[in-house]
């Protein structure tokens, strides 16, 4: 073994990343799945995070889902998905007036007024509101860090701020190839996007875990105004 | 002219005797501190990349220190850029005509805070209350010390001198005000859940945010917010107005400098090697988002800092409120943070009071509480020289003639009597003889004269029967004295 193959080493490189960024994560009391065998793989994945972050329901009511209207999220089918777990889901758009509702992320996305508004309920909901009310929040990520456990998500119109930090639970997708070594490779990559769009998105926020607080007695709490529970997918879709 | 600090309350000695009076409070922060101490220790033995990016960023604070001015005229020109708005303030009243001018023009009456030392430095809270705004602190900690009305104990963690017992009673006491229900027990999942719920509503209520600042990236106009619990994104994300209060030392020139930076102060303060939640706030909602705030207001408070550049106090500009300082402070770990009468604290505390305030405002923190023992110096990540800082400000007080002359004269005659081994000799044999009639348990526990001031508030272990000429006479007869 004189000359290892340089896709290879850059190849365990990654796995070696996605092992450290996970047991990091977990380390902080974050929940942490491994899907790297394709969409479906991915949709089992955020099955079995759904089940384990939101807490049984005993009013019958279904569980609510918010989640990013990205281009990103589209193949994952997660209206459908959430559905068939008990769950309604729902996201947000800019159409104007802000109107809400279930369905395809594609038709909600920032790509142009949709023609069809959402169910009256969502329709009167304001963002805050509506993320405020949901049971758990879906996103992506910007950037991940391994050394730290850290995931960046970066402010604009579809990737807004609230469903990672409103709702009882957050669940990050991320991909392998996103993750990095250490904070400042993530803020080079930052740089990059700066260089490229022009300036920085207006809010990034690094997040490490779920909301936590020692100040009772210097006695860990989970969850005091952020999520209780954050949990990341590790996923290629 | 210095800046204003609020007054201290209690004069130090009785400030001091209530500290030394309070077991419960006594016994919880000197458990905090060294339970923090220990897991800064771990972190940096555990990430040596945090030691090699420490010494990076000590010199990239102490080189903006040097352009302090520039980098602010560019953050200014960024953050205006963007639709923000930057404002001046020289000292307290500044920040508060600041902060009620925009809540009169957004017809506000709810205001939710994140943890900032600068607005407690300028009494904020008070300011907008006596103009009839509702104020709520959202930091755990915090919240806990503003039911309890009074003044945080730690710069990290506020309320670390409360027992869950107090904290529940404290709760209780809300819950009946507000009507709502009180939380389930005294457990931390149930004062926890309780704290939640309250915030929560109050988030979502506010009609404005005021935030501090952990440091400011001149070359983008960034604020950089770090916490653990979440409610600096609360009140950055929810409010339609966020209006952060920054002292003028947090600006750093460029993002490398924060890169080294910013795992500092988690890595120093708690041994975290980076807080739970960081926002890189570059400017208020942009066209098309759906949240974030309408307006962002920024103000760059100097209340003293300005002054302090270019003298040999400049460094203690580079502090990033880790805490360190304070958690290896033996008077800290022994009399807690609000003995201090300023809401800095411990060797920092100690410095950074008098320098803000006046050393006229807190004559007694340079002078009393502080040992000498340099451990503040090996604790701190920005390598401030808090020891040597102290002794200047000692000098500096007797040179300004605060003590008496006749004190003055005192020491004076007694460095010269000192200085010659003669009176030396004289003093220890005097005190060998003599110490008796003061012993108590085998310490010293009075003494005459001026002496006995020292003695009234500590006591000192005795001379020691052989002095160590009289020792190296006797074990090497024949040698030179």
């Amino acid at each position: 073994m004189s000359r290892a193959d340089p896709a290879d080493r850059r190849g365990q490189e990654q796995a070696g990343l996605v092992q450290e960024f996970m047991d990091h994560w977990e380390a902080l009391s974050g929940d942490a799945w491994l899907a790297l065998g394709g969409v479906d793989d991915v949709r089992r994945a955020v099955g079995e995070a759904v089940r384990a972050m939101i807490p049984d329901r005993a009013s019958g009511t279904p569980a609510q889902v918010v989640a990013w209207a990205t281009e990103e999220l589209a193949p994952l089918g997660l209206p459908a998905l959430l559905a068939s777990l008990g769950c309604e889901c729902v996201w947000w758009t800019d159409w104007p007036g802000g109107a809400a509702g279930a369905g395809d992320p594609r038709a909600a996305s920032a790509a142009g007024p949709a023609d069809e508004p959402g169910p009256a309920k969502a329709a009167v909901l304001q963002p805050q509101e509506l993320a405020a009310g949901s049971d758990l929040g879906i996103t992506t990520c910007a950037w991940a860090v391994a050394d730290t456990g850290t995931i960046a998500l970066y402010a604009t119109p579809s990737t807004w701020r609230l469903p990672s930090l409103l709702p009882t639970a957050h669940l990050a997708l991320v991909r392998p190839s996103q993750i990095v070594r250490s904070i400042p490779d993530g803020l080079r990559l930052m740089a990059e996007h700066r260089a490229q769009q022009g300036d920085l998105p207006s809010a990034v926020n690094l997040v490490s875990g779920p909301s936590r607080s020692a100040d009772i007695e210097g006695d860990l709490a989970v969850g005091v105004h952020g999520p209780r529970r954050a949990g990341v997918i590790i996923g290629e879709w | 002219m210095p800046g204003i600090l609020p007054p201290a309350g209690a004069p130090w000695p009785e400030r001091r005797r209530r500290a030394l009076g309070d077991p419960t409070m006594r016994e919880a922060v000197g458990k905090s501190t060294r339970s923090l101490a220990e897991k800064k220790a771990a972190a940096y033995a555990a990430y040596p990349l945090g030691e090699a990016m420490r010494v990076r960023a000590v010199a990239a604070r102490r080189e903006a220190l040097g352009h302090t001015d520039a980098l602010l005229e560019e953050f200014t020109r960024q953050v205006e850029a963007r639709g923000g708005h930057v404002a001046r303030a020289d000292g307290p009243a500044d920040v508060g005509r600041y902060v009620l001018a925009v809540a009169r023009r957004r017809g506000a009456r709810r205001v939710v805070k994140s943890k900032s030392m600068a607005t407690e430095e300028v009494a904020l809270n008070e300011q907008l209350e006596a103009a009839g705004l509702h104020v709520r602190e959202t930091d755990l900690g915090e919240y806990i010390i503003q039911l309890a009305r009074e003044r945080p104990a730690h710069i990290l963690v506020p309320a670390s001198h409360k027992t869950r017992q107090q904290i529940r009673t404290l709760f209780d006491d809300e819950a009946e005000r507000s009507g709502d229900p009180p939380p389930g027990g005294d457990a931390t999942p149930e004062l926890t859940a309780f704290a939640r719920r309250q915030l929560r509503e109050e988030f979502l209520a506010a009609d404005i945010g005021i935030t501090g600042g952990n440091f400011l990236v001149a070359e983008t106009g960034t604020l950089v917010l770090i916490t653990n619990e979440g409610n600096g994104r609360m009140t950055t994300s929810l409010p339609p107005v966020h209006i952060a209060v920054v002292g003028i030392d947090k600006v750093v020139a460029t993002w490398d400098d924060l890169a080294v930076l910013l795992q500092q102060a988690p890595m120093s303060g708690t041994g975290q090697l980076i807080s739970t939640y960081t926002s890189f706030i570059t400017g208020p909602r942009r066209p098309g988002e759906v949240d974030g705030p309408e307006e962002f207001h920024l103000v760059l408070l100097d209340n003293g800092r300005h002054e302090l550049l270019g003298t040999a106090y400049e460094d203690v500009l580079t502090c990033i409120r880790c805490g360190a300082c304070l958690n290896v402070c033996p008077v800290f770990r022994t009399i807690g943070g609000q003995a201090y009468g300023s809401m800095y604290s411990g060797p920092i505390g100690v410095v950074l009071t008098p320098l803000l305030g006046g050393l006229a405002h807190a004559p007694e923190l340079p002078k009393s509480a502080c040992a000498m023992c340099h451990a503040c110096r090996d604790a701190c990540p920005m390598e401030i020289e808090l020891p040597r800082l102290i002794l200047a400000l000692r000098r500096t007080e007797i040179e300004e003639s605060m003590e008496p002359p006749t004190v003055r004269l005192t020491f004076e005659l007694w460095g010269r009597f000192w200085a010659h081994p003669a009176g030396f000799h004289l003093t220890a044999r005097l005190a060998q003889l003599g110490q008796r009639a003061f012993m108590q348990k085998g310490r010293l526990t009075r003494a005459p004269g001026l002496v006995g001031g020292w003695t009234a508030t500590r006591d000192s272990p005795p001379v020691a029967r052989e002095t160590f000429h009289q020792w190296w006479r006797r074990t090497r007869p024949g040698s030179p004295p």
